[in-house]
Formats: structure tokens, C-alpha cells, sequence
């Protein structure tokens, strides 16, 4: 169990250098520092002065190194638009965003798993074809037009919820639902395709044929062996948390973490976009780290393999 | 993407409705998006500010302009069919950049295994453990926006999972005895991956083709829609419901327009490849 836990931090770890170094790639190959933070017309000494300052006119693996203590310590830069820490931008957008995305995963667990296991356990059924009908509109329908059909119809034509903006639960509403519906329809087919799976299984005939109860023979047998692939999907969901509502928020101008990310790029505000880029990898990953973790606990088999 | 890729075995019986119906109109879209330019019945950026916002034929519109105007007076059906093409080139350009570039990495990995694969499965963990949204957002806040940028970010969505794909039945076909036996022979690894394994493997790379295409599509009317994918005064269908979002309460049409063709031609895609692959490659998720 300790080298299971072991090999899994490694791993981890791995992916956040990655994610350290992608931004440092890129970074460096989208032009020199210091001809974008001073402007291109700025005097040369003024230029070579600056690099001096930030360590720019060393070799390229020094400036990696370097560029990786700083953010092992926590410094992200400011942001070129109001001077401040962007890390502080960030961390003040983040209520916002988990006031958004926390409900919408409670939506889509409890619409999306029950609906799944419905579906498997009624299998051709009008509740089967229901529930996959609604799973693959939840996919191709892209979370904008969704969200300005839900306007269209409840905020223009019948007027009962507002349309955007933040105050009030009430302009909750909209936004939550189309990001719960369309999470709903993916975690539905999985877990579906998860219970059909294990339904299908020799264990399960076997509990059936000594006489256990279907209803036991599902909670006890089913639905535990089911558990394993739809965790990795509700692993994914926990990590977008964060970032996972770029588009709805634009949609419905909610001042979260996914609006600033936007209003970022579009003003290349580069220190706002890799910190961003850091959190979103930091929750990913632990996310993920904690899917391993519900692995070993759930299936005694996986602790010792991979 | 018509019938072509299907196999002689895959016709033992008729296709179901829904996806001939699929077929139907994936066709159409393929001929609207080939010749845009002769159906389109005026230019994009025509004006016609005398008919500005004009509503579609049925909903108190006229005959000259089917699907209405937008604010401009520009004939909404005109940059539709305009926009139809856009998307399509670029999903499919996304696609094949995808899933060559998957493909070669997935060999790599199978011929030289050692620390090339581990690399490669690096790569394959790093890219499926990042919402790819936010990683091109990244890319564009860096580098800015041009059209064959955006392509080529496009075309890394997805590659990692024709890599793993073509790893592990390279792998597999490696251990097969015709392989071996080319290889026996003195074929260089080119010839074997390329004239050799990629036949043998070319059916579930396609229905891996197809099950990301539809995904390309709305990463990229995601991000066009966000005013950060195709730039105006081109348009693409995400464009036009951006645009289209702020009319939306005096002229819906020119946003439920784009919204249809996209949702459709998703859901056409996507029920094809899920039938593709129950065909081929059952084995395949």
C-alpha cells in the first residue's frame, strides 16, 4: 500500500512539472520578457538593465530553475492590468465560481447516477431510451446554446429568472442548471455502461441463482463493482471545479474565475493566465490523486498493480 | 466520412434509421461546406441596411432572405452556409492533424519502447489530466490569435488518444507473425508501421477520428463563441452565436440558426462513430 501511495505522488508531482514547464515553454517562445513588459521602444540600456534585474541575461537552464523556485514559493507575478498579485486576483474569483460549480455537481450526481443505474437495471426500456436520449443531448448540445435557450425561454420570453449577472440566488438558477444538465447526460451513460458491465458478470448470476433478493443482489454486488469506472468520471468532475465554467460564466457574465480567465487572454494578461493554469493543474491533479486513492480502497486488486 | 470507410463486413445488415438519417444529413453539410460559395445566395459581408433584423420566411420575413438578417443587414442563410465551411475545415484539419500526430507517437512508442515510451505515456497522462480548454486558452494568451494557429492547437486535441490507440496494437501486431515476417525480410521500420500494421489498425483509428470530431467542433464554436477562436470578418458557427447572442431578445433567429447546424451535426457524428464502433470495435470506449 505505502509504494502504491508512493508510485501516485510521484506521478503526481510529475504532472505539475509538466504543467510548470509547458508554462515556461511557452512563455519564453511567445518573445522576450523583456521587450513585452517594457514595450519594444524602450532604450536598449533600460532593456538590458531589466534583465539583469530578473535574471534574464542568464543561460536558459538557470533561468528554468529559477523559474521553478519562484513558483515553488508561491510567487505568480502580477498582473499587468492593475498591479496587483494575480494570485490574489484569482483566489478573490473563486467563491463565485464554486457558488456555480458545487450545486452543479450536486445536480449531476444526483440526476446523473441514479438515471444511469435506472437505465441498466430497466435495460430497452422507455426509461432506457429516455435516459441515453437525454445522455447524448447532454454531449453535443454545447453548454452556450443550451444556456441561451434556457434565456431565451425563461428569462426573455417568460421572464421569471434574470439573465445574467450576480445578484441573488435567483440568477443562480440558470447558470447551475446548464452546467448540471449537460454533466448529468456523461455521468448517466457511464454509469450506466458501468452497471451493464458488472450486471453481465458470473457473481452476479450466482447471488441471483442462491436466492438472494434482486434488491440486495444490486446494492450489495452491483453497484459496488460498479462504483470503480464512474469514479474516475466524478474524479474529472471535482477537478474542473475550478475552471470548469469558462463558457457558462461568460454566458451569464458571472464574476468568477472563469470570466477572468477569459477578459486574461484576451488582454494577454500572462501572470492572471499561468496562475490560473497552475490551479487548475494543482486541483486536477489531486483530484486524480484521490481517484487512485478511492481505487485502492474500493478494489484491493489495483494497490499493487500498475 | 461516407460510406466509403465502412468495410465489406460492416453491411451484413441495413444501418438503423437514426443513423442513415445521420448519414442524410452529415452528406448535406459535407456538400454545403463544398460549395459554400455557389449556394450562398449573397456575400457575408453584404450590407443591406434597408433590411436590417429581418425576421425568417414564416415568421414575417421574405423570400430573399430565408433565415432573416442580422443587425447589419446581412443575410443571416449567406453566413451560415459560409460558416458551415469554416468549421468544417477546421475540425477536419484539427482531426487529421490529431490523429497523424497520435499515430506516430503511438509507433514511436511501440518500435523503440524503453524511455521513448515512457516519455510518450507522459505526454498521453499530462494531456488527459488537463481540461484542454484551458491549456489552449493558455496558448492563445501567449502567442495571440491567427487562423493557423488556432488549426494547429485545434490539432492537439485528441492526439493523445490515437496514441495510445496505435501503441498498443502496434505492440500487439508486433508480436504477430506478419510482422515479424516483413521485418524477417529486411523491411525498414517505416515500411512496417506504414505498409504493414497502419492497414491492419486504420479501422478503429477512424472510428477514433470520428468519436473526436464532433468534439473538435464544439471546442471550436466554444472558443469562437468566446470571441477568441475564428476572427471576424471571417465567421464560423460559434461566431455567429456569439454574435448572435446580443440580439438575442429582438432577432433569436441569428443565433438559433448556427445553434441547430451545431447540435445536429454533432449528434449526427457522434450516433455514426457510436455505431462505427459498435461494428468495429466493440472493444473500444
Amino acid at each position: 500500500m505505502l509504494r502504491f501511495l508512493a508510485l501516485r505522488l510521484v506521478r503526481a508531482a510529475l504532472t505539475i512539472a509538466l504543467v510548470v514547464t509547458f508554462a515556461f515553454v511557452v512563455l519564453r517562445l511567445s518573445g522576450d520578457p523583456a521587450v513585452i513588459i517594457m514595450s519594444p521602444e524602450a532604450p536598449a540600456e533600460a532593456i538590458a538593465a531589466f534583465r539583469k534585474a530578473w535574471g534574464l541575461d542568464q543561460p536558459i537552464w538557470i533561468q528554468y530553475i529559477n523559474y521553478f523556485g519562484a513558483i515553488l514559493h508561491g510567487e505568480l507575478g502580477q498582473s499587468m492590468r492593475d498591479g496587483r498579485p494575480a494570485i490574489a486576483l484569482v483566489l478573490e474569483r473563486i467563491p463565485a465560481t464554486l457558488a456555480l460549480t458545487l450545486p452543479a455537481f450536486a445536480l449531476k450526481l444526483c440526476l446523473g447516477i441514479p438515471a444511469g443505474i435506472q437505465a441498466a437495471l430497466h435495460r430497452n426500456s422507455l426509461t432506457d431510451r429516455l435516459v441515453m436520449a437525454g445522455a447524448v443531448a447532454g454531449f453535443t448540445v454545447p453548454s452556450f446554446v443550451l444556456g441561451l435557450l434556457l434565456v431565451l425561454l425563461f428569462a426573455v420570453t417568460l421572464g421569471w429568472l434574470p439573465s445574467g449577472g450576480q445578484d441573488g440566488w435567483r440568477s443562480g438558477i440558470l447558470p447551475v442548471i446548464t452546467l448540471g444538465l449537460g454533466g448529468a447526460g456523461i455521468l448517466a451513460r457511464f454509469t450506466r455502461s458501468a452497471m451493464l458491465e458488472v450486471l453481465g458478470q458470473h457473481y452476479i448470476r450466482t447471488a441471483s441463482a442462491k436466492g438472494v433478493p434482486w434488491r440486495a443482489v444490486v446494492r450489495n454486488h452491483a453497484l459496488p463493482n460498479a462504483a470503480i469506472p464512474t469514479v474516475t468520471v466524478i474524479g474529472f468532475m471535482v477537478g474542473s471545479l475550478i475552471a470548469g465554467a469558462v463558457v457558462v460564466e461568460s454566458v451569464f457574465s458571472w464574476p468568477g474565475v472563469g470570466r477572468l480567465l477569459i477578459v486574461a487572454v484576451a488582454n494577454r494578461d500572462l501572470a492572471v493566465v499561468q496562475c490560473i493554469l497552475l490551479m487548475v493543474a494543482g486541483t486536477m491533479v489531486t483530484a486524480n490523486f484521490a481517484v487512485d486513492l478511492l481505487y485502492g480502497l474500493l478494489d484491493p486488486r489495483l494497490r499493487g498493480a500498475r | 466520412m461516407s460510406g466509403t470507410v465502412l468495410p465489406a463486413r460492416a453491411g451484413r445488415s441495413a444501418p438503423p434509421a437514426l443513423v442513415i438519417a445521420a448519414l442524410v444529413w452529415i452528406t448535406m453539410i459535407l456538400l454545403i461546406a463544398v460549395f459554400a460559395d455557389q449556394l450562398r445566395p449573397f456575400g457575408i459581408t453584404a450590407l443591406d441596411l434597408k433590411a436590417r433584423l429581418l425576421p425568417p420566411l414564416g415568421f414575417g420575413g421574405t423570400a430573399q432572405h430565408l433565415l432573416g438578417t442580422d443587425e447589419l443587414g446581412r443575410d443571416v442563410l449567406s453566413r451560415l452556409i459560409v460558416s458551415i465551411r469554416i468549421s468544417l475545415v477546421i475540425a477536419f484539419g484539427a482531426t487529421a492533424i490529431a490523429a497523424v500526430l497520435g499515430t506516430t507517437l503511438g509507433f514511436l512508442a511501440a518500435h523503440f519502447r524503453g524511455w521513448v515510451e515512457q516519455v510518450v505515456l507522459m505526454l498521453i497522462d499530462f494531456q488527459a489530466s488537463m481540461p484542454f480548454l484551458i491549456l489552449a486558452l493558455a496558448v492563445l494568451a501567449f502567442f495571440g490569435n491567427s487562423l493557423p494557429l488556432f488549426v494547429t492547437l485545434m490539432g492537439l486535441y485528441g492526439w493523445e488518444r490515437h496514441a495510445r490507440i496505435a501503441r498498443g496494437l502496434a505492440i500487439a501486431a508486433n508480436a504477430q507473425g506478419y510482422a515479424a515476417a516483413i521485418r524477417q525480410l529486411g523491411a525498414r521500420p517505416s515500411r512496417i508501421y506504414l505498409r504493414h500494421v497502419l492497414p491492419n489498425i486504420a479501422a478503429t483509428l477512424i472510428v477514433a477520428a470520428t468519436l473526436s470530431f464532433p468534439e473538435v467542433v464544439l471546442l471550436e464554436s466554444g472558443l469562437s463563441f468566446l470571441g477568441l477562436g475564428v476572427q471576424p470578418p471571417m465567421t464560423s458557427l460559434g461566431n455567429m452565436v456569439g454574435y448572435g447572442r446580443e440580439y438575442l431578445t429582438r432577432a433569436p433567429w441569428i443565433l438559433l440558426a448556427p445553434s441547430a447546424v451545431i447540435v445536429l451535426t454533432t449528434l449526427c457524428v457522434s450516433l455514426l462513430g457510436d455505431w462505427l464502433r459498435d461494428r468495429l470495435d466493440p472493444t473500444l470506449s
